[in-house]
């Protein structure tokens, strides 16, 4: 079973999620009850659950939610948004007339099937996408909308400082897309102060959201059966299980951490114990019984009055713990081991197997240690003193069913992935184009994917003979007198996708410098951290006049050194700009500053929308201008779905028109919203929309297998083939 | 090799409330619990066809455990209220049913979601501070100094619960012993943070329920052969006490992962015997009286200890370890090598007791707070009930302690809630209208909506086909018998509100609940005497109840706003 993909199929499977999704989207969204298999109950707004939870049989939606889980997995936000944003591109896509893009088709592919030269189409149109979301898009960004970015920080210096007004903001917007419309508010407010809570020291907010983001799971505690305005912090942390023995404690108290169990065993795994007499057997208990004794009274005396331990313990090992008042809480998971000792830095304590004397130095103090009681379920509950940059506090959440609090652990969780990416700088990275290109006036867009693999041995190796095959290769297609335009993927680097442009009228000469330069970018690369790449997109000059070129690419090679010195002398080369080159494109190296923010509801996408039409205006190339408008007017549908249900002045045609009005005229766009969003999550939806987009127009066929899905193995079926 | 299996897609509903079959459902729900609210509600016999013995109930409790839903808007309703009984015990059916009042009168009226939970949520929060204020004209403090309160509060639980088949008398007696139990859980000197002890209840099935009792300390159930051995042993004073939880059964301790070989002609049984009996003569030696075991006593070590006149009781349990240790003053004993002893503790007295025709060795604590309490009733399914209903007594008793107020029952709070939010919305809406941006026609459907919910709630206490009234100064609940003479002179026809705090003879006027009425200030600031006189009053527990409101409102809040329901349908 075949059918033939088509963007009208991918556009009914994309409105049809976009039906459900929609309705969850924004501070009017509204929740979605999804059950389990096992019975249990859940109440999301989170658009990846949801894409989940429909377990979808269509391949081509199966696609669309994988594109959607990779992109949460990077981002952690924006699963609704990406569905809407595909969507609309979908729509805007299946308008284009066939004529319109009729240039783009080549001759030789006119002589083929209707469905065949449809893909043809489609295929190209997803080159001019990833053309466009790797060059236009990233300087738009950086040209236009850049200014408009306002900051989380409150001062501008190195040494950052998180506005606490800015965060709240930030986070009550998020929170509107995430919980219920009554919880927002509270758990916002209540996630601003777990933040300033558990921030130690000075400008410690990345390692605390790495370590709370790592360990989330471990701070919270979930209580059902109270109002969700319950919910509330904790100082210290709070273990998920009750004391085997508990004995009360105060002042000095100091906790050791143990991995294995205290009591000796009369033979481990792969020994044998032989008993000869009764009295040995008598003899060995009472050593056992005495060896537990003598490591309790020496925790005892080291003023350990807390053994945390990662197994279960014997009851005579708890027994002689209570005798000398020691209490201890046993199983303790390995995420909760790996936390603590994270916080305190303690290690577990070695227990020496022969000597009966034991030395334990591995204690920590702690504040307290005492029993939590949270709706009739006891807690450990631990002050224990941070020695990093995390304070420990935990969340209580409360609500009157557990699908609810599942809900607000999930999105609390989300915020903090969210939050780290805030805290990132992302990179930039486009060409600018001078004025007048002629060899794009009607190019063939080629893609050698043979090559784009090859590219990174190429560098290492011996390169000539590839190289030669490529010409040879090149010289067969190049019986038209037209311009290539090769386009690498990077392989080595997969977060930011450089692409590799390489216009070259005249194979012959080029493929040897370029090797060249290629090689003198590859001398600087190690010495950047990854700021800048070492595929630094190489600009060929596209005269055919072969003679000024040797010349020309003398001079860009000048310039190369140049950039090789530059990167030698500063590791954060920011925003790198050759213009002086004489070649008719410069590369710019620019980034989104860590914590920038726009206002929230559709702020970011009237922005682009705006300067993406600015831009197709001033674009003389066609397909580059008609992939811009398509994204442009796409980019309109969320916050056309944001004000659906605002009526009057704040109604969507107003807003836009007033907001329109105010970029032409240089004035601040007036924005009734208050909150405030991230635009690095922005973007990164951005990007990953596109792509996935690509995804779907270049494939033609989807094959139905009717089979037990086999073990893959690559050398095997390579072989075969 | 791992099966794989292709998951079948799931299921997805758009808006699940409009649908037909969904409020079916929940009006059956709504019917369920309707008719078992209140002391004169109708009981529900559930009886599983696959098994299990038929329960007989009216408690929210009982009910919601033993129903089986099966859509998931019910399912979340259902969980909200058990998750509110399991933390409070009382007022299950009060959430329940408000939570059904509210979800069915807002659909009616047709707003937009967001609208709604807006408004739900600051009427709510009206309703909070109102009852926790001090001018709140259905809430009274609880004075300590006397169990007036107290006991009312008890006999209300007792009285709203009639599955449970008691007389006035014995609900005077069982409230009376609920009370005497509680208090003596509470320690003589108290610190500064107080900690409670622990009520054991015994159960004794087939007795009369005036033969229920309170003992301080722990009753341990024998066989009859056990307490004709234990007669003779009788010696007055005070005994030393041994409590074990390790086994002492002469069983081998865990040898580890490793194999361990045995040579011919050793008995290891033999030397853990030994070992036993070596514990059993220090223990004489030590001149230990009783030795407790959490689990099993060997047979051998049993007889000797008996030679040597001491009481040897074997499986206690688990449940019992605590209390007893609290009792004699022990640290569980969990090695059997040699025992220090400052493990040791001791009783008062002990002695031996027939309840009905069960045995029992009775333990009298020289001072603690731990006590049993005998609970007798005739029948199975009444002895279940009552055993919930007394436990939500003592619950409902430790949350009034920690909180002390309790609010006025038997449907007068709800009237006078409704009342007050009736009035504060119509006489000053700016303030609602300003904070949340919607229209006066938006808050007042809410509000007729939100209050109406709680009216009708007041109105399912009465059953039996009569009339309900408000009066018009305190907003209290009055039932009027049915068949009734239409027009009468109401105060010569009704005697007292549902809290019992008012008389008909005070000068009042009266309208019925459902009648539209203009809006009126229900009076607030109770009267302190007020408060004291009445000596049958019907009460709420403060805690519970307010809990039970938000907890119904944002459950409400939370199945309005469902826009689609995916079920997964592996």
């Amino acid at each position: 079973m075949a059918a033939a993909a088509s963007v009208k199929a991918a556009l009914q499977v994309a409105e049809a999620l976009e039906s459900i999704v929609s309705c969850c989207v924004g501070p009017d969204g509204r929740q979605v009850l999804c059950t389990k298999p096992t019975g249990e109950v859940l109440l999301s707004r989170d658009g990846g659950r949801l894409l989940q939870a429909l377990h979808l049989e269509h391949p081509i939606a199966r696609m669309m939610v994988a594109c959607v889980s990779n992109h949460l997995r990077k981002a952690g936000d924006g699963a609704k948004t990406f569905i809407i944003f595909l969507s609309h591109l979908l729509r805007g896509l299946h308008a284009i007339p066939d004529q319109e893009n009729g240039s783009l088709v080549s001759e030789n592919s006119q002589t083929l099937g209707r469905h065949w030269k449809n893909c043809c189409r489609w295929k190209f149109i997803s080159q001019a996408l990833l053309t466009f979301q790797t060059q236009i898009l990233d300087y738009v960004m950086d040209e236009y909308l850049s200014r408009h970015f306002l900051s989380i920080f409150s001062s501008s210096t190195k040494e950052r400082t998180l506005c606490r007004n800015s965060l709240e903001l930030l986070l009550e917007a998020y929170f509107c897309g995430r919980v219920g419309r009554n919880n927002h508010n509270l758990i916002s407010q209540l996630m601003c102060d777990y933040l300033f809570k558990c921030v130690a020291r000075e400008g410690g907010f990345e390692e605390m959201f790495e370590l709370v983001g790592d360990c989330f799971v471990e701070l919270n505690v979930g209580v059902t059966g109270l109002p969700v305005s319950d919910s509330r912090i904790v100082a210290g942390l709070v273990l998920h299980r009750d004391f085997s023995g508990y004995c009360p404690a105060d002042g000095d108290i100091r906790i050791a951490l143990v991995t294995e169990t205290i009591q000796p065993i009369f033979s481990t795994s792969g020994s044998e114990f032989i008993l000869n007499s009764e009295a040995q057997f008598r003899a060995s208990q009472f050593w056992i019984m005495e060896r537990t004794k003598a490591i309790m009274k020496h925790l005892q005396s080291q003023n350990v009055k807390l053994l945390l331990s990662s197994v279960k313990q014997p009851d005579s090992v708890i027994f002689y713990a209570r005798l000398n008042d020691i209490s201890v809480v046993e199983c303790l998971s390995s995420e909760e081991v790996s936390l603590i000792q994270r916080v305190i830095d303690l290690s577990p304590c070695v227990l020496p197997q022969a000597s009966s004397r034991c030395e334990i130095s591995n204690t920590a103090v702690v504040k307290f240690c005492k029993p939590l009681v949270l709706r009739s379920k006891r807690y450990v509950h631990l002050g224990l003193i941070s020695k990093c940059s995390f304070a420990p506090h935990c969340l209580v959440l409360c609500g009157p069913v557990q699908g609810l609090v599942e809900q607000h652990k999930d999105a609390l969780h989300g915020a903090f992935k969210m939050l780290r990416q805030l805290f990132k700088h992302l990179d930039l990275n486009y060409l600018t184009q001078a004025s007048d290109q002629n060899y794009t006036s009607s190019p063939l867009i080629y893609k050698n994917s043979r090559e784009s693999n090859q590219l990174p041995e190429i560098v290492n190796g011996s390169l000539q003979r590839p190289y030669q095959g490529t010409v040879v290769k090149n010289k067969d297609k190049l019986a038209k007198p037209q311009t290539y335009l090769k386009v690498y993927s990077n392989l080595v680097v997969p977060s930011i996708e450089l692409e590799k442009h390489f216009p070259c009228s005249t194979p012959k000469v080029t493929p040897m410098d370029t090797y060249q330069t290629n090689e003198t970018l590859r001398c600087l690369s190690p010495n950047k951290t990854g700021i800048i790449d070492y595929g630094e997109p190489f600009p060929e000059s596209n005269s055919a006049n072969s003679t000024t070129e040797n010349t020309r690419i003398k001079i860009s090679y000048e310039n190369l050194q140049v950039t090789k010195i530059a990167g030698k002398g500063s590791m954060l080369p920011v925003r790198y700009k050759s213009r002086e080159m004489c070649s008719s494109r410069s590369y710019c190296f620019s980034s989104i500053p860590a914590g920038s923010v726009l206002p929230v509801g559709g702020n970011f996408e009237i922005l682009l929308h705006f300067y993406l039409l600015n831009y197709a205006k001033i674009c003389q190339q066609s397909e580059e201008a008609t992939v811009g408008v398509i994204v442009a007017n796409a980019l309109l549908g969320i916050p056309k779905i944001l004000h659906k249900s605002k009526k009057g002045n704040y109604s969507f045609p107003q807003m836009y028109v007033r907001a329109l009005h105010a970029l032409q005229s240089g004035q601040p766009m007036g924005s009734r919203q208050t909150g405030l969003e991230s635009v690095v999550g922005k973007y990164q939806l951005l990007t990953s929309v596109l792509q996935c987009l690509t995804k779907i127009l270049t494939i033609d066929l989807v094959i139905n297998i009717k089979r037990q899905p086999q073990e893959i193995c690559d050398q095997d079926s390579e072989e075969e083939l | 090799m791992s099966r794989l299996e292709a998951k079948k897609p799931s299921l997805c509903k758009s808006e699940p409330l409009t649908s037909e079959r969904v409020r079916a459902t929940l009006s059956v729900l709504k019917g369920i619990v309707t008719s078992c609210y209140g002391p004169s509600g109708r009981l529900k016999q559930l009886h599983n066809g696959l098994g299990g013995c038929v329960c007989t109930t009216s408690q929210s409790s009982a009910l919601l455990a033993n129903l089986s839903v099966t859509h998931p808007i019910l399912k979340i309703l259902t969980t909200a209220m058990q998750n509110h009984v399991s933390c409070f015990s009382d007022c299950g059916l009060f959430t329940a049913i408000l939570c059904c009042n509210l979800i069915e009168n807002v659909q009616r009226i047709g707003l937009t979601p967001t609208t709604v939970m807006k408004l739900n949520k600051h009427l709510l929060r009206l309703c909070i501070s109102y009852l926790k204020s001090e001018v709140c004209g259905c809430r009274i403090p609880v004075d300590f100094s006397s169990t007036q309160i107290l006991l009312c509060l008890v006999r209300s639980i007792l009285t709203s619960k009639p599955a449970c088949m008691l007389t006035r008398k014995e609900i005077d007696h069982v409230s009376a012993l609920i009370l005497r139990t509680f208090l003596l859980t509470i320690p003589e000197n108290t610190e500064d943070h107080v900690i409670l002890g622990k009520s054991i209840i015994v159960p004794l099935k087939g007795q009369r329920v005036i033969d229920s009792t309170v003992l301080p300390g722990i009753l341990i159930e024998m066989s009859e052969i056990q307490f004709v051995k234990l007669l003779p042993v009788k010696k007055p004073g005070s005994l030393k006490v041994a409590l074990f939880c390790a086994s002492l059964s002469g069983d081998l301790s865990d040898t580890g992962e490793g194999t361990v070989v045995v040579s011919y002609g050793v008995s290891l049984e033999n030397a853990v015997l030994d070992q036993l009996l070596n514990l059993g003569r220090q223990l004489v030696s030590d001149h230990v009286d009783l030795v407790m075991c959490q689990k099993v006593i060997h047979p051998s070590l049993k007889q000797f200890l008996s030679m040597h006149h001491v009481i040897a009781i074997d499986r206690v349990g688990v449940a019992l370890m605590e209390p007893l240790s609290k009792v004699t003053g022990t640290r569980p004993i969990g090695s059997l090598g040699s025992v220090s002893p400052s493990t040791y503790g001791s009783v008062k007295d002990w002695c031996t007791a027939k309840f009905g025709f069960k045995h029992f060795f009775h333990l009298i604590p020289n001072e603690a707070t731990v006590c049993s309490l005998l609970l007798c009733n005739r029948s199975d399914t009444a002895w279940d009930e009552l055993k919930v209903t007394c436990q939500t007594a003592l619950h409902v008793l430790q949350l009034t302690l920690k909180e002390p107020s309790v609010l006025l029952g038997g449907g007068c709070t709800e009237t006078h809630l409704a009342a007050y939010i009736r009035h504060k919305t119509c006489n000053e809406p700016e303030s609602i209208l300003k904070d949340e941006g919607c229209t006066q026609t938006e808050l007042q459907l809410i509000t007729e909506a939100f209050c109406s919910a709680l009216e009708s709630l007041a109105g399912s206490l009465e059953h039996d086909g009569g009339e309900i009234l408000t009066d018009l100064k305190y907003g209290h609940f009055w039932s009027v018998q049915a068949d009734s003479p239409s027009i009468v002179n109401w105060s010569n026809l009704l005697s007292r509100c549902g809290c019992g705090l008012r008389n008909s003879q005070e000068e009042l006027s009266w309208s019925f609940l459902r009648s539209t009425c203009h809006p009126f200030a229900p009076q607030t600031c109770l009267p302190h005497e007020a408060a004291g006189s009445a000596n049958n009053l019907t009460l709420d527990c403060f805690t519970a109840k307010l809990n039970g409101l938000q907890v119904a409102v944002e459950t409400a809040n939370l199945i309005l706003d469902l826009s689609y329901v995916i079920e997964d349908k592996n």
